[in-house]
């Protein structure tokens, strides 16, 4: 909101300066944006002047010598000007000799060019008025000769772009801003005095033209004014008040209208004036709307109106959408001579909803939005017609007609000055709080001890708790003022989340491993995701009202980031090969889409940049590795889940080279390997990318135990190692763990068995086809004692036995 | 035969140049001290010394023995030498470098993230989390939040389908999922699980439905405190908020409280801080976070006593933070991932 300092010194005494102001404003809760210098600032010596002559200079094409008409006191002068953009008779801006210009320029008398020059003509630009540099400046309207230019130009101003959060639609006028402003430098508001109807109306004609206003709808429309000014002019409104309104950004238009604007940037009542003959039988019926009807409002755009609108109209049609905007119909014109001016109330939520329906917003509806107080609109309506009379003329008429009641404010917030000091948490004394309280009017009604009644006036819709009044004794007492201290912390005995847990082990795992996080988007396009991951098609991921395409939908998966990630380092050239990250994805489990915690990481083969020696690449086995280190944070032992290869040629993965772990039961899913090398070449990504990626429901994952320390053996291992033939089509790791068994059965508690994996996995010359050799070596260790070749021996026997009697595989020698 | 002696110590003696491996060293050795060698040879001529002569002879052997040995074990250190430099291989060239790639690196909001998380676990805050889809009623409702409230719109908040099934997302009722919009929700959610005293802190991702430019993101990072207590106050908040940025931004930082609005404080501030540090910013008050008292509201709707507690709220953001922190001016470096971007906070 725009607010003028010459504007806001009408109500309170300010001679700090615009800067000081602007930090009070601020530490008041009204943040300030910026502060704007407009109009011309004081300036003495510069008068109005009529060019009467104008010859070519002697010495200089470019230049002319004017003779110069200045009034009676200066009488006429010779200037020489640079300017082409004016002609004999025009009024402009003349610089006498001492006077001092905005860029701190003094006029002296000179000669240029050997030509006697007695002052200078102004630009817009030279005296402040207008950033017009290329000619003068010329005044239009004839102003009287030898006039100060102030005295003909729009005031200097200073203009504050403030906020005003939505607790106080009472701040959203001038009066309103000055009233804090009084309460904060702790001096006097004064509001300007407006007539009372009654006084005025007393010796006014009776209306015959208008007869009647009914309100339809009192929920929407819980109070309206209508007065009645009969046989006014209308023209401009007077300079000080066009000065004003410019200064806040508007344009002024008439008396009328700029009567009602500024009444409403004087006391934030929007008020709208009627021409009183377009009112059908001068009947003006609040009501709402019927589907289907059409207004074309002031700004000239027809609007379809709904039945959750409220109209002014009457009989024959709508005037205007209330507290919304105007009609064209009924609108104030040059001829208009008598006037029904509403000053109402009307509900912010219709407002709102209307304002938001039609995507239009004025001064009036958001200010009924945010709620007007109805105690308020019978002096906005006195203030109104003050100024209406004296402005245009014209008579007040009676009746005054008036339809919905204010229901009497009379609230009351009870507050003790130990809680006050309690909850502030310093020592402020009752003489201070009772200080802030009335700077705000907010006088105390009642007091026994330090229980005090307090008065609320009904300005103040937003305080109804002692809580509120809290804040508004420290806004007044200066949140500046709050003294410091030290934190007093008792130490916590709660831990951190166990997804914080998670996710700040995997990222150093991860870091520790040479890879750099990326941070990536949540939503994705459509396109994209359905790209990668062809078997998400159709699931709930899609926002109902996304922004644009390419974010419409929840990350099935952080490898697509990632591989934006790859891309975008390959097409840059930056040299990096390896990137993970940590996040959320949205996944589908028993029917239901559900939050995922995820780590992924990706590795591409491809550097930017050739090295003298080749550096290590991840492989499968790699990414596995990783991927059960990530798990394992998790609490998970991947070791123990079976690893299930890709093969189902559609997916990010690419065939035979990639598996996945999909226990959506125990809660979560890991994947890893080689991604398609098709479709990351389609997606320009060079090279083979491996990768991995674990997502685990955040309520299965284990905060990290305190390991408890094993005792281990002391004595020397004894390894067997055993080879058999099986089917190629069965994994080495199902051999290794049925071996894995037997083996364990075969001590029979005598001796641990430390260690059973594959060495050795060989398919080819001299086996058989379709099978393949794979070669388990088998640790075993006792805790106590060197074992004898005897028992182990009898151990392996006992291994081999199982697997002839329990396996097809056959044992080679 | 002394002639012999001096002989096989000759011989050793030049055979040993031509030996470079442990198998040539066994078979000089095999052939001057072995069982048929010619040094055996020698001994084994003792028994027809004459008796008188055996001292001289014996310790005349034991000489040669030695002299023999010594050249042995010269050879067996040359022969360890040498295996040991083939297994090295040809010495480094201390000015290349590696060609993996590396170092790895925490992305600077992580970074962020885990100091302001350290700066509050001082003071006993601990991390809390939450689900990024919430419900209107946690992100809202809870929160006293107004139902016409803009920040509700379609406009404003990103909205899930309304048929959707959610699996580990809770509601209230019957509202509508949404992308959060603030981590208040964690407070909510834990304060609807945990008595008081409660304090703690949520980061984490939160999404509004602004158009990507140098300042805004369709998804961010907030961090927001909350304790809870009997007897927190005002003054309680101030310390806390000049403690932490202080810690962050270094010593002769101050913070400024500026009244402000939310619906779930009251009290409500916002905060802005002066570091003479960042040179930038110079003096100015930079806005920086919000905060307040928790609103009654708010604690009606956690079943919380306002008479019995009180206890303040704050929330900041992340990139915001991070930027002022490290002078990054385009919210958008954040997301891109340029490894010349984020290889400067290793």
């Amino acid at each position: 909101m725009k607010v003028s300092l010459n504007w806001l010194k009408w109500y309170v005494d300010l001679p700090e300066s615009p800067q000081e102001i602007a930090d009070s404003l601020t530490l008041l809760g009204f943040e300030v944006d910026d502060i704007e210098t407009t109009g011309v600032p004081p300036l003495e010596h510069v008068i109005v002047g009529e060019v009467l002559e104008r010859e070519q200079h002697p010495n200089a094409d470019r230049l002319g010598v004017c003779r110069v008409a200045l009034g009676d006191s200066v009488g006429e002068k010779s200037i020489v000007c640079g300017a082409s953009n004016y002609k004999v008779g025009d009024r402009v801006p003349v610089a006498l000799p001492g006077a001092t210009l905005p860029g701190g320029f003094t006029i002296k008398r000179s000669k240029l060019r050997g030509v006697e020059s007695d002052g200078m003509m102004c630009s817009g630009k030279e005296i402040g008025a207008s950033e017009d540099a290329a000619g003068l400046l010329i005044l239009s309207g004839k102003p009287e000769l030898g006039t100060p230019i102030n005295d003909v130009l729009t005031a200097n101003d200073t203009v504050f772009n403030l906020e005003v959060t939505p607790n106080r639609p009472d701040c959203l006028s001038h009066i309103g801003i000055a009233r804090e402003l009084a309460a904060w430098y702790r001096r006097n508001l004064a509001i300007p005095e407006a007539k009372t109807y009654a006084s005025i109306g007393g010796k006014a004609p009776v209306d015959d033209r208008f007869t009647s206003l009914e309100v339809e709808c009192p929920e929407d429309c819980p109070l309206y004014l209508a007065t009645v000014v009969k046989g006014l002019k209308i023209g401009p409104s007077p300079v000080w008040m066009q000065d004003l309104l410019q200064s806040v950004g508007l344009r002024p238009i008439n008396n009328v209208v700029d009567v009602t604007n500024f009444v409403l940037h004087e006391c934030g009542n929007p008020m709208h004036a009627f021409d009183a003959r377009d009112i059908a039988e001068g009947r003006i019926i609040v009501r709402n709307a019927k589907d289907g009807e059409n207004i074309t409002t002031l700004d000239g755009e027809e609007r379809s109106l709904s039945d959750r609108m409220t109209v002014i109209a009457d009989p024959e049609g709508a005037l205007a959408v209330a507290g919304v905007m105007g009609g064209q119909n009924s609108e104030v014109k040059e001829d208009t001579t008598d006037l029904v001016l509403e000053v109402a109330c009307f509900n912010p939520r219709t407002i709102r909803w209307v304002s938001k329906t039609m995507g239009l917003s004025s001064d009036s509806s958001y200010r009924f939005e945010r709620g007007i107080d109805i105690h308020s609109l019978e002096y906005a309506r006195d203030r109104a017609i003050q100024l209406i009379l004296e402005t245009a003329g014209g008579e007040l008429c009676e009746p005054s007609y008036s339809a919905g009641i204010a229901v009497p404010s009379d609230r009351i917030i009870t507050i003790s000055t130990d809680w006050v000091r309690t909850r502030s948490g310093f020592e402020i004394s009752d003489a201070e709080i009772e200080e802030s309280l009335q700077a705000l009017g907010l006088n105390i009604a009642g007091r026994s001890g330090e229980t005090w009644e307090v008065n609320i006036p009904s300005l103040r819709g937003d305080l109804e708790r002692p809580i509120d009044l809290l804040e508004e004794i420290l806004r007044i007492y200066g949140t500046h003022r709050i003294p410091a201290a030290s934190v007093v912390a008792t130490a916590t005995t709660d831990t951190d989340h166990p997804i914080t847990e998670f996710i700040r082990r995997s990222t150093s795992f991860m870091v520790g491993q040479d890879f750099c996080e990326a941070v990536n988007y949540t939503l994705r396009s459509n396109e994209d995701q359905s790209d990668w991951f062809a078997d998400i098609q159709g699931s709930g991921l899609a926002l109902k009202n996304p922004i644009s395409e390419d974010q419409a939908e929840l990350r099935f998966s952080l490898l697509e980031g990632l591989m934006d990630t790859a891309r975008l380092n390959q097409s840059r050239n930056t040299g990096a090969t390896r990137f993970f990250e940590t996040g959320r994805v949205f996944r589908e489990l028993g029917g239901k889409i559900v939050e995922l915690i995820s780590v992924a990481f990706v590795e591409c083969g491809v550097n930017a940049y050739r090295s003298w020696t080749e550096p290590l690449r991840d492989d499968f086995y790699k990414a596995k590795n990783r991927v059960s280190g990530i798990a394992g944070f998790s609490g998970f032992d991947v070791s123990r889940f079976r690893v299930g290869a890709i093969s189902d040629g559609d997916s990010v993965w690419q065939d035979g080279h990639a598996a996945a772990i999909l226990e959506g039961k125990a809660g979560f899913f890991a994947t890893m390997g080689m991604l398609n090398l098709k479709r990351t070449r389609d997606k320009d990504i060079d090279g083979i990318l491996v990768a991995g990626e674990f997502c685990v429901l955040p309520d299965r994952l284990k905060a990290p135990k305190r390991p408890r320390f094993e005792a281990f053996s002391l004595f020397p291992p004894s390894t067997k190692d055993l080879s058999v033939l099986a089917d190629q089509a069965e994994q080495s790791g199902s051999i290794c763990s049925a071996i894995s068994k037997f083996a364990f059965k075969s001590t029979k508690g005598a001796f641990d068995v430390e260690r059973v994996e594959v060495f050795d996995v060989y398919e080819g010359e001299g086996i058989p086809d379709g099978k393949k050799s794979v070669a388990v070596s088998i640790t075993f260790r006792s805790k106590d004692r060197t074992l004898k070749d005897k028992e182990v021996n009898a151990a392996f026997d006992a291994i081999q036995t199982m697997v002839r009697e329990k396996t097809a595989y056959d044992i080679r020698d | 035969m002394e002639k012999e002696l001096d002989e096989i110590v000759a011989y050793t003696g030049q055979q040993a140049d031509g030996v470079t491996t442990r198998a040539q060293l066994e078979s000089l050795k095999a052939e001057v001290s072995g069982p048929n060698g010619r040094l055996t040879g020698v001994m084994q001529g003792m028994k027809d010394v004459p008796k008188e002569d055996r001292p001289a002879f014996g310790k005349r052997i034991n000489e040669v023995k030695q002299a023999v040995q010594a050249i042995f074990d010269g050879i067996l250190e040359t022969v360890e030498a040498s295996e040991i430099a083939a297994e090295l291989g040809p010495a480094v060239d201390p000015s290349l470098s590696s060609a993996d790639f590396g170092p790895g690196s925490l992305h600077p909001l992580t970074q962020i993230r885990e100091e302001i998380c350290r700066i509050f676990k001082q003071i006993g805050f601990t991390v809390a989390e939450g689900t990024e889809v919430e419900t209107e009623y946690y992100c809202f409702d809870a929160l006293n939040t107004p139902d016409n409230h803009p920040a509700r719109d379609l406009q404003d908040t990103f909205y899930l389908q309304d048929d959707i099934a959610f699996g580990n997302v809770s509601k209230k009722t019957d509202e509508r999922y949404l992308l959060r919009t603030h981590t208040s929700s964690v407070q909510i959610r834990t304060m609807l699980e945990t008595e008081p005293p409660v304090r703690i802190i949520s980061p984490g991702r939160c999404f509004r439905r602004d158009t990507v430019d140098a300042t805004h993101s369709a998804n961010f990072h907030q961090v927001e405190g909350l304790y809870v207590d009997k007897h927190v106050t005002v003054r309680d908040l101030k310390a806390t908020l000049d403690y932490f940025f202080e810690q962050l931004l270094g010593k002769g930082t101050t913070t400024r409280f500026r009244p402000h609005f939310f619906p779930y404080t009251e009290p409500s501030f916002e905060v802005d801080f002066s570091s003479s540090h960042l040179a930038k910013l110079g003096s100015d008050w930079v806005e920086i976070a919000g905060c307040g008292m928790v609103e009654p509201e708010v604690f009606a709707a956690v079943d919380y006593d306002p008479e019995l507690y009180s206890g303040f709220a704050f929330g900041m953001g992340i990139e915001r933070i991070a930027m002022i922190v490290y002078g990054i001016d385009d919210i958008r470096y954040f997301y891109q991932n340029d490894h010349r971007f984020l290889k400067q906070f290793v």
